[in-house]
């Protein structure tokens, strides 16, 4: 019996204990619930932003916090499904209290927790959707992209591709959403500048599609002039091994928008095929300003790893929020999201200003060719042109007329 | 249609070769759960999880000896057993309890060992995507009378008559293979003339499991090894297995045949629409021969 009475007393007081934060904190706090994909293939994207956000949050937290409260977050995983992140988003608001949603990877849960987002009246930070349609169609005040989106790749790759000489394309992609918004993006843009352009025809493969060998093949037969690649995430290392096992980037220029980001090129080692063409936001290589240098020493030190695109975001996106409640001088939702529209922060890149008219971030794209370098076990992109943010943000009346369609 | 006009017919033999090789790799995996399915009547969702650690092994196996050639030769030996091992420790640990039951207790029960095995890849391996080069000598391709012919490809497609022709003597010719396909028909019978159906059954999962850890190991150089390749497979296997005939070997080789080869001549002839082919033909299938081409065991 006294055992039993100290075992309830033990457990009572350790409830109390892991309560006893909470309770007290919940005033000094500004709490971040973020939601995105901890399991399956896409989680090494998500993985890279929450270390990106916690060395940001660690810093800031570290010099006293925001507005002397300390920043907190919750994570909840949505397995790559839009019920699950929609039943996290709302769970996060009504039970954790948050006061800011981050995150998705999956730019059709980034849509509908936006929505959720509007009708709460929370603000929503997207960090690695890439649907245009967060901040353009389906924009609104609460909704932030902190991350380039399908139009922006779309004029990036055309005008970088017009400066070459190709005549006749071949589209290949994965048969959903993000592949056929890249593909047509680029194409459109690419027909603009260049009208004389072809398109020879297209292939398009399912997600997760293991052997690209046979597309590769039948492409090769076709011989066009050029291939632009929409495939993304995981799909990419099996496309680019296949491309180098085939010789295909021998015989025939290939542009694939993450084929330069150091998410696709570290796990290939060695292995990648040269001379590929990609679009990226960032490398940890280039530009090589003093302040890319710290992030990377940085980031290297808490991680033991190069910093990915994905890292940026998070450490980014960390700066951005704390800088925009600062601005806005108390915890306030409206007051928040009205601070962080038009907000400029300094960041490795340069710069960097979330529009004002859609919310969306300016990123300036970079583009190169995969090369292989000594001092690095994989490959690194060389020839790096720029191509500056205000050549890829769609403009006011571009937005209202996307809000006003639909 | 203008991009008809380009099939030549070194294009059409050359997506015919690699659409091959593609099929052995089918083969391989989808042989090994008919067999299962046959003999021990187990519809095992987890044979695309062993797969998928039939690949991390071999990556891990092959970086371990300095991830040249002579590691990936190792690790294609060695990860195969070492996915047989585990498969034999879960049928006598948990598979042996559960012969009796009825199929959708067994196929909850794979299930939940496919999120089990998914789990445990993500705890020992992590995230992140992984890659590993084929060995030296198969990198590259091989170009004749203006084909293309991956190396690696070429390799693979060599090995699918071995598989082939070491199961059809696994099951003609071994006593073995004989108490194995009685067991399948009366397992009742087999029990009660003397024979430990238990071990039989053991070793028909074993070999089933390790033909698994065998396909994986072989598309890891071909493909990025990360946490979803269990799930795209196992629906392609099922599908082979259910067109070809249920617990058949050889309907397992047909339809890895047909599945194989219709999606590289898809791809070929109408790129776009390529992902219905070989789906259209598993439809076409069902619709003539609901049972599948070959002779089910069920």
């Amino acid at each position: 019996m006294k055992r039993c009475l100290f075992l309830l007393l033990m457990m009572i007081s350790m409830g109390l204990s892991v309560m006893a934060p909470a309770g007290v904190w919940a005033a000094d706090e500004i709490k971040i619930g973020i939601i995105d994909t901890y399991s399956g293939p896409p989680s090494s994207y998500a993985l890279d932003v929450l270390d990106g956000f916690k060395l940001a949050v660690d810093r800031i937290n570290a010099g006293g916090g925001v507005l002397g409260k300390k920043i907190t977050f919750v994570t909840r995983d949505d397995k790559f499904k839009v019920d699950l992140g929609l039943t996290a988003a709302k769970e996060l608001i009504m039970r954790e209290n948050v006061n800011l949603l981050v995150g998705t990877i999956n730019s059709a849960v980034s849509l509908a927790v936006s929505d959720l987002a509007r009708k709460e009246k929370i603000p929503f930070i997207v960090t690695y959707g890439k649907s245009s349609a967060i901040t353009s169609a389906k924009g609104h005040r609460f909704v932030f992209n902190m991350n380039e989106n399908t139009e922006m790749i779309g004029k990036a790759a055309a005008v970088g591709l017009a400066k070459r000489p190709f005549v006749k394309y071949w589209i290949a992609g994965d048969d959903y959403e993000y592949g056929h918004a890249v593909a047509d993006g680029v194409w459109n843009h690419l027909k603009k500048i260049k009208p004389d352009v072809q398109l020879m025809g297209q292939s398009w493969w399912k997600v997760g599609e293991p052997d690209f060998t046979p597309y590769i093949t039948s492409i090769l037969s076709a011989k066009p002039d050029a291939v632009i690649v929409a495939t993304g995430g995981a799909g990419c290392i099996p496309f680019l091994k296949a491309a180098k096992n085939t010789g295909f980037n021998e015989k025939i220029p290939i542009y694939m928008h993450t084929a330069t980001e150091l998410s696709t090129l570290r796990p290939l080692g060695l292995d990648a095929p040269e001379g590929v063409i990609g679009t990226s936001n960032y490398y940890f290589y280039y530009p090589e300003t003093p302040d890319n240098k710290q992030f990377v020493d940085e980031f290297r030190k808490a991680y033991n790893r190069y910093p990915s695109f994905g890292c940026l975001i998070g450490w980014y996106t960390g700066n951005f929020i704390a800088k925009a409640y600062e601005k806005a001088g108390k915890v306030d939702a409206e007051k928040f999201a009205d601070a962080l529209s038009g907000l400029t922060i300094n960041t490795p890149i340069g710069n960097l200003t979330v529009g004002q008219h859609d919310n969306q971030l300016m990123l300036p794209m970079f583009m190169g060719v995969t090369k292989k370098v000594p001092g690095f076990d994989f490959l690194i992109a060389s020839d790096i042109i720029t191509i500056p943010a205000s050549e890829l943000v769609s403009s006011p009346e571009e937005i209202k007329k996307a809000r006003e369609q639909k | 249609m203008d991009w008809f006009s380009t099939i030549t017919s070194g294009g059409l033999i050359q997506q015919f070769i690699v659409g091959l090789s593609r099929s052995t790799i089918l083969f391989i995996v989808s042989s090994g759960l008919s067999l299962v399915l046959g003999v021990l009547r187990i519809p095992n969702v987890a044979h695309g999880s062993l797969y998928m650690l039939g690949a991390f092994l071999c990556y891990s196996i092959a970086t371990t000896f300095g991830s040249g050639s002579t590691g990936f030769w190792i690790g294609l030996a060695l990860a195969p057993f070492c996915v047989a091992f585990i498969s034999l420790v879960a049928e006598r640990t948990l598979f042996s309890r559960l012969y009796d039951r009825e199929h959708l207790m067994l196929l909850l029960f794979t299930f939940a060992l496919m999120l089990l095995c998914r789990d445990a890849v993500k705890m020992i391996w992590g995230s992140d995507y992984r890659s590993l080069a084929p060995p030296e000598i198969l990198q590259g391709s091989i170009s004749t009378y203006g084909m293309l012919l991956p190396k690696y490809n070429l390799f693979l497609l060599s090995l699918g008559p071995f598989v082939a022709i070491g199961l059809w003597f696994l099951t003609q010719k071994t006593k073995i293979g004989k108490i194995a396909r009685a067991a399948a028909v009366d397992r009742d019978m087999v029990g009660a003339i003397g024979i430990n159906v238990s071990w039989v059954f053991a070793s028909v999962f074993v070999i089933g499991c390790f033909l698994a850890g065998l396909g994986g190991a072989l598309v890891a150089p071909t493909q990025n090894i990360n946490q979803g390749m269990d799930h795209t497979l196992i629906m392609e296997a099922f599908l082979i297995v259910i067109i070809g005939g249920l617990g058949n070997v050889w309907g397992a080789l047909l339809g890895a045949l047909i599945f194989g080869l219709t999606d590289s001549m898809g791809i070929l002839v109408w790129p776009q629409f390529s992902i219905v082919f070989p789906y259209a033909v598993v439809v076409i299938v069902l619709i003539f021969r609901p049972t599948g081409l070959l002779k089910s065991t069920w």
